[in-house]
């Protein structure tokens, strides 16, 4: 038995060796060329147009880089892949994208699918960027002990949240829409440990759970409406689907109280399919291309210029989200004149960035991005920005 | 072929599938390709002994899957078990869950056990997803290398985890050919095909499909107990429809009762996937599509398909072989 152990264990060493031959061939003869970036994010199924559009800032936001004279003198190659939002997918392309010699992967629509990826791009020795997917685990360590993240934490929006129940709506009755998984339960459970903090009075006169993939909310809104609520809570990060059938469908059931959405889930995608159903909610953010401070921002004005120009399309938070997470790593590869993770992942963590898309970004040394919420309501199918109540 | 040839010839083709990621290039996408189509092909081959030879079609697989990477990632991560620690209690965890599952379903048949092994698998995802014991919707993380220290092993990536891949295939190939040349394995075959006949032959139809369900559930698990070590994170997703339909596709595509057929048919729908896929959308109509072709259209699944063509093909030559037979006397009469 343990004599099969140890010729299987050899020949392992030897099939390492012809691997790590191989990938080291394909190093050697990458070096001089452009630098490959990973980008995984679903472009298909209910966060597919999303998805499309994050990878199409970055495309943008890369044309920008290149055009003045790339990383270390190299230009940026985007190698694109779809997760399908299923986490066994996301492993399968981060291998792919491993394998074919990336320096970093901005990767993170779905939470589940980004904390299935971490370990294996952490193994792989890559620098893993974390664009939009909220978790709290993501920056555990455990994963990944150099984990980087862009979008505002749950902990970050929940305290966003719960001024606006106790200190701007002064809601009694609160009800909760939440998306049963990783990222939806770690949105409410924040949102209540603040309202916590707050000492605020409140009762939970309603809950209702939904898978991610759901699209059907008339059992549950009907068991909300029954309960009264002052503001109802929607936590759904399907932003193709869930969350604009959820608008349309709290309308039609005529939802008492006023529908919140959690921050960061409200893109004008969103607010384009579901129509006038949209009128009226309220929401919050950390970006918006055409309201100062990012409105005046010669570096914003040029990525919406770049975006427009290449894609027709006006970029959103989570698209700047994707820019701003290449921005960043370029820009420290750049100063530190490295592509390897711990170097690059030292400079952006606790770091800060000058003349970016987000004017100056600065990161907490756990890596997430510091980032400030505005509170805004859905006008004309507009997001208008209430800077005042921000 | 004789049988003498049987063990060199399997031999062999072991040990090129042995080299087979070397041969292929050896690039860390083809080992990672390699070791996925192991891992799901034994995930596959547990729910090949429910469908192919008792002739059930069980939608609760998934779940022994997932058992066996929760069990796996729970001992490594809170107890600090190594990999044969985890391996003895997935086996258990999974002869348990496939005990009671095998006591529930024990004299339900076709559709009703079909519908009910569902509701099983729509239960634990929704335990799976909310019981914060085992991490709920987060998942359980920081699962460690598979490490056996005792023995010098330490595999942290995919090269260093396709020997114990392919060693978990061989023995799983092995186990289910065992199987089907036992007792057990004709005992299942015959409940499936008459099971008066079984009865009335002395086999107890109940006894053998609660035997062959714990036969069948630690094949799965042992698949979830690789996968957990692979993929370092254990979360819900494993008991959602992805697993559930490639294993169900692996099953009938290539044809029931073929010792290889799940492998290649691992093999065909990961290659097309990872390969040559043609985006979300198209490989899930590709996928979905071939699993309607293959149960509505071709029972014995593509290698039937090729007997089919061939015996086609023979009986046009024979035919051809007898006309030329009866016009050349003719010719000579001419």
């Amino acid at each position: 038995m343990s004599n099969q152990l140890i010729v299987t264990r050899r020949t392992a060493l030897l099939g390492a060796a012809a691997g790590l031959l191989a990938s080291r061939t394909a190093f050697a003869q990458g070096a001089s060329g452009p630098i490959k970036v990973g980008v995984i994010m679903p472009l298909s199924g209910g966060a597919g147009p999303q998805g499309q559009h994050v990878t199409q800032a970055i495309q943008s936001m890369a044309a920008l880089i290149n055009a003045k004279g790339g990383v270390m003198g190299r230009q940026i190659e985007i190698m694109a892949r779809d997760d399908e939002s299923v986490p066994a997918v996301g492993v399968s392309r981060a291998n792919e994208l491993i394998s074919a010699g990336v320096s970093v992967i901005i990767e993170g629509w779905n939470s589940p699918v980004t904390l299935a990826m971490q370990p294996v791009i952490n193994r792989a020795g890559i620098l893993d960027i974390t664009a939009i997917s909220k978790a709290d685990p993501i920056l555990s360590g455990e994963g990944n002990k150099l984990a980087i993240r862009l979008n505002s934490s749950n902990a970050q929006d929940g305290a966003v949240m719960a001024n606006y129940i106790a200190n701007i709506a002064k809601a009694k009755r609160v009800a909760f829409l939440t998306q049963n998984d990783a990222y939806g339960n770690g949105a409410q459970a924040s949102i209540e440990a603040e309202l916590k903090k707050l000492n605020y009075d409140y009762e939970k006169v309603s809950e209702e759970k939904f898978p991610f993939a759901q699209a059907d909310f008339r059992v549950a809104l009907t068991n909300v409406r029954g309960a009264r609520p002052d503001v109802t809570i929607a936590i759904n990060a399907n932003e193709g689907l869930g969350m604009p059938a959820l608008i349309r469908q709290a309308s039609q059931s005529r939802l008492p109280g006023q529908l919140v959405a959690a921050v960061g889930t409200i893109a004008p995608s969103v607010i384009k399919i579901a129509g006038e159903a949209s009128e009226g909610l309220v929401g919050a953010d950390i970006y918006f291309p055409d309201v100062e401070p990012f409105a005046s921002n010669p570096r914003n004005k040029e990525f919406v210029a770049k975006t427009e120009e290449m894609f027709k399309y006006t970029p959103d938070k989570f698209m700047a989200l994707g820019a701003g997470a290449l921005e960043a790593w370029a820009q420290a590869a750049n100063e530190v004149k490295s592509l390897d993770k711990e170097p690059v992942a030292n400079r952006i963590r606790g770091g800060t960035f000058a003349n970016t898309i987000f004017g100056e970004m600065a990161f907490e040394p756990n890596g997430q991005l510091k980032s400030r919420h505005y509170l805004f309501t859905v006008k004309g199918q507009k997001l208008v920005v209430d800077t005042a109540k921000g | 072929m004789s049988s003498a040839w049987n063990w060199p010839l399997a031999a062999l083709l072991a040990v090129a599938g042995f080299f087979a990621p070397v041969l292929l290039g050896g690039s860390p996408a083809i080992y990672a390709a390699l070791v996925l189509i192991a891992i799901f092909a034994v995930m596959s081959y547990g729910l090949d002994s429910i469908v192919s030879d008792l002739g059930e079609v069980s939608l609760a697989h998934t779940v022994f899957f997932a058992v066996g990477a929760y069990v796996t990632a729970l001992l490594s991560v809170r107890l600090g078990l190594d990999p044969v620690g985890t391996l003895v209690g997935t086996i258990i965890a999974a002869l348990i869950a496939a005990g009671v599952l095998g006591l529930i379903t024990l004299r339900l048949r076709e559709f009703v056990f079909s519908l009910v092994t569902y509701a099983v698998a729509v239960v634990a995802l929704t335990v799976a997803a909310n019981w914060s014991f085992i991490g709920g919707s987060d998942g359980l993380r920081g699962i460690p290398a598979f490490e056996i220290g005792w023995l010098g092993i330490r595999a942290a990536g995919d090269v260093e985890l396709w020997p114990i891949a392919f060693v978990l295939l061989l023995a799983t190939l092995y186990v289910m050919r065992s199987f089907r040349r036992s007792r057990l394995g004709q005992a299942a075959i015959m409940v499936h095909l008459n099971p008066r006949l079984a009865t009335m032959s002395g086999i107890d139809p109940q006894r053998t499909r609660l035997q062959v369900f714990l036969f069948s559930a630690p094949i799965t698990a042992s698949a979830g107990w690789l996968y957990a070590y692979q993929r370092a994170y254990v979360s819900a997703d494993l008991l959602e429809t992805y697993f559930l339909i490639l294993m169900l596709t692996a099953v009938v595509i290539i044809g029931r009762r073929l010792l290889l057929g799940p492998l290649i048919g691992v093999a065909l729908i990961l290659a097309q996937e990872k390969f040559w896929s043609f985006g979300g959308y198209v490989d899930r109509i590709i996928l979905g599509s071939l699993l309607i072709l293959v149960l509505a259209y071709l029972p014995g699944g593509l290698f039937g398909l090729v007997q089919a063509l061939a015996e086609a093909r023979h009986r046009v030559r024979a035919r051809a072989g007898d006309t030329s037979s009866q016009t050349r006397p003719r010719k000579a009469d001419a």
